[in-house]
């Protein structure tokens, strides 16, 4: 593991790693507080534009305030051309859990359940390394994902758990079916922008997709969160899922986090003030 | 010049079969051959090579063997259709080296398309100093836990050199990947390191194999004693914390004990996942179908046919069970999907 540290300052810690994985090299970013509280990690996923330095900036003083280790992983355009997706093309699933793996090594937190978080391309690969490792995942926050991989057979994978063509289909399918019930047994919350329903080039359209999911992001997002209710309650169980809509904010994670908080938002704890007390 | 006997032990090539004895429990040896059992341990001079030309030490790695060197190895059955089948006895005017990682006895029948079995002249069985034979059996992993606990998938085959180590050590591998504390077990065999090392080369948190329960090969052993080295295999796999086992269960389902282990419906019971490692379709085929007819269905197919998508495909159809190669069970995801559905707890999430 390389490591190169930022210059230290009175308050938390930033240091770059760098880690070997069997999907290729994968770069990190990791906010160290001053204070440690014995809290679940939380990890940050970027999306295309690929901003995990910016986004450190963002998350510095939440690391600071909640007392938790905070881990931005980089998948830089060099090693990652593709990460939301894992597939033919990239792991960035098998990076992601060694990571993980690594950094329990130092930060023994990160062999438990951690939070992960996970911004446009980012909240895409952010549920599907979830409905592959659900065991690994605590709260699984998605911020404006362009298109998800519902948890049921309405649509052909990649887009749901249907049969399919696409390369790989039988076996991705499988893998996620089997990890399906602990999937839909996590906290899952998704955010959106009221504003996020521009069909921007970067987002991927075509008419099944725009007809069962919807033809933005934000109505995307609506249609993910009552399929999983629905797959849960097809288990006999209740989801623990909410949608919460972001008041005039579009696509930008930055916008939503300076205008209405959402870093804050997505690195509390509801025992946030017990974790703060036991740190001292 | 007279050899005393610590010096002859001193100097004597400890077998792999041998690794967890304690030496200095040797205090003497006799020359009752007759009333050797499975595991006693035998001081043997090497007479006349065949087949094997070195044998595997307590060390990991091999030691050439010339006539005249003394070895220390374990009494035992050995049941290689690619080799011999040998029973554990020992006769006084020779004996056979049944197995490189250090099992002697006497062999029966061979492969035409091997050499005659190395030939062993025995010295002694060695004692303890009550004057016991001293066995393996007493040096077995001491355990605390029960072994009922931890899901278990097994590794079935259709022969040997089907796959089966080769899966058993991917899939471990994956597990490991994904985060899980896995033990990669044998089960039944005869005792090398081969597979020991193949499963210790993927990191895996427990290594162990009937040696570690007191067997040298579990050839003509019975079920019940078969099941009771398994439970302490996975025994010793909780007490190291392990949420998870891969178990390989040697040569094809045809063998005696692995079609005893097949159709005990308390080891059914306590298998949580099955692969079965075939060399090609109709091995497959015919494999599925004497499982089915035992009561038991492979989550997945693998070994020699998953290298060819032909086969693969041929076998898919054949059967409707998914082949996966070793990419495959090496790949967390794949793995992942094989521990949640045996009902893995995730510990550290406690």
């Amino acid at each position: 593991m390389e490591r190169e540290f930022e210059t230290p300052t009175a308050d938390s810690i930033v240091e770059r790693i760098s880690i070997a994985t069997q999907a290729g090299p994968l770069a990190a970013f990791v906010i160290r507080p001053r204070r440690m509280a014995p809290s679940r990690p939380l990890v940050v996923l970027h999306g295309i534009s690929r901003n995990a330095r910016a986004l450190v900036r963002h998350f510095r003083a939440e690391a600071e305030h909640s007392g938790r280790l905070i881990v931005l992983p980089h998948f830089t355009m060099a090693h990652w051309p593709h990460f939301q997706r894992p597939g033919h093309p990239a792991r960035a699933d098998q990076a992601l859990v060694e990571l993980l793996n690594r950094l329990a090594v130092r930060f023994p937190d990160c062999a438990g359940r951690v939070d992960l978080v996970g911004h446009s391309g980012g909240a895409q690969l952010a549920h599907r390394t979830a409905m592959l490792y659900p065991q690994r995942i605590a709260r699984l926050s998605l911020v404006a994902a362009g298109w998800y991989c519902l948890p049921d057979m309405s649509m052909p994978y990649p887009y749901g758990l249907g049969e399919s063509d696409a390369r790989g289909a039988a076996l991705w399918i499988r893998r996620k079916q089997a990890c399906l019930a602990a999937y839909l047994g996590l906290e899952i919350r998704v955010y959106v922008g009221t504003r996020d329903t521009l069909r921007d080039p970067a987002l991927r359209v075509s008419p099944a997709l725009d007809e069962r999911q919807g033809r933005n992001r934000h109505d995307r997002a609506r249609s993910y969160v009552e399929a999983v209710r629905a797959a849960a309650f097809s288990q006999g169980k209740v989801a623990d899922i909410a949608l919460i809509e972001l008041p005039g904010c579009g696509h930008d994670f930055e916008q939503a986090i300076t205008e209405v908080g959402l870093a804050r938002i997505v690195t509390e704890t509801p025992d946030m003030t017990l974790v703060l007390a036991a740190a001292g | 010049m007279t050899i005393s006997f610590e010096a002859q032990l001193a100097s004597a090539k400890w077998t792999f079969s041998t690794r967890r004895v304690d030496r200095t429990m040797a205090a003497g040896m006799d020359t009752a051959f007759a009333k050797a059992r499975p595991g006693d341990l035998i001081l043997a001079h090497v007479s006349e090579i065949g087949q094997h030309r070195r044998v595997q030490l307590s060390s990991g790695r091999h030691s050439d063997i010339y006539p005249g060197d003394a070895v220390v190895l374990a009494c035992g059955a050995r049941y290689a259709p690619d080799q011999f089948e040998g029973f554990a006895e020992i006769l006084p005017e020779g004996a056979d080296l049944l197995a490189g990682g250090g099992c002697i006895g006497r062999m029966v029948a061979r492969n035409e398309r091997i050499k005659s079995a190395t030939r062993l002249i025995p010295a002694g069985r060695l004692l303890r100093a009550d004057g016991a034979a001293l066995n393996l059996d007493e040096f077995s992993v001491r355990v605390s836990a029960r072994g009922d606990r931890i899901p278990v998938i097994a590794v079935f085959g259709t022969a040997m050199n089907s796959g089966k180590t080769v899966a058993t050590a991917q899939l471990a591998l994956g597990l490991r990947r994904a985060g899980w504390r896995v033990a990669a077990l044998k089960g039944t065999g005869t005792g090398a390191f081969g597979d020991f090392n193949e499963y210790q080369d993927t990191g895996a948190h427990v290594v162990a194999d009937f040696t570690d329960a007191g067997m040298v090969s579990t050839y003509r052993e019975p079920l019940e004693r078969i099941r009771a080295g398994i439970d302490r295999l996975l025994a010793h796999a909780e007490d190291a914390g392990c949420e998870i086992a891969v178990l390989e269960i040697a040569d094809g389902l045809f063998q005696r004990e692995t079609a005893q282990l097949l159709a005990d419906p308390a080891f059914q019971r306590r298998i949580s996942g099955l692969v079965f490692a075939c060399g090609d379709a109709v091995a497959a085929a015919g494999g599925v179908a004497e499982m089915r007819r035992r009561g038991v269905v492979p989550d997945a197919l693998t070994g020699m046919l998953s290298c060819s998508p032909m086969a693969s495909a041929e076998a898919r159809e054949a059967t409707g069970i998914p082949v996966l190669g070793k990419n495959d069970l090496s790949d967390p995801a794949e793995a992942n999907a094989f521990a949640l559905r045996a009902g893995a707890e995730w510990w550290s999430a406690a």
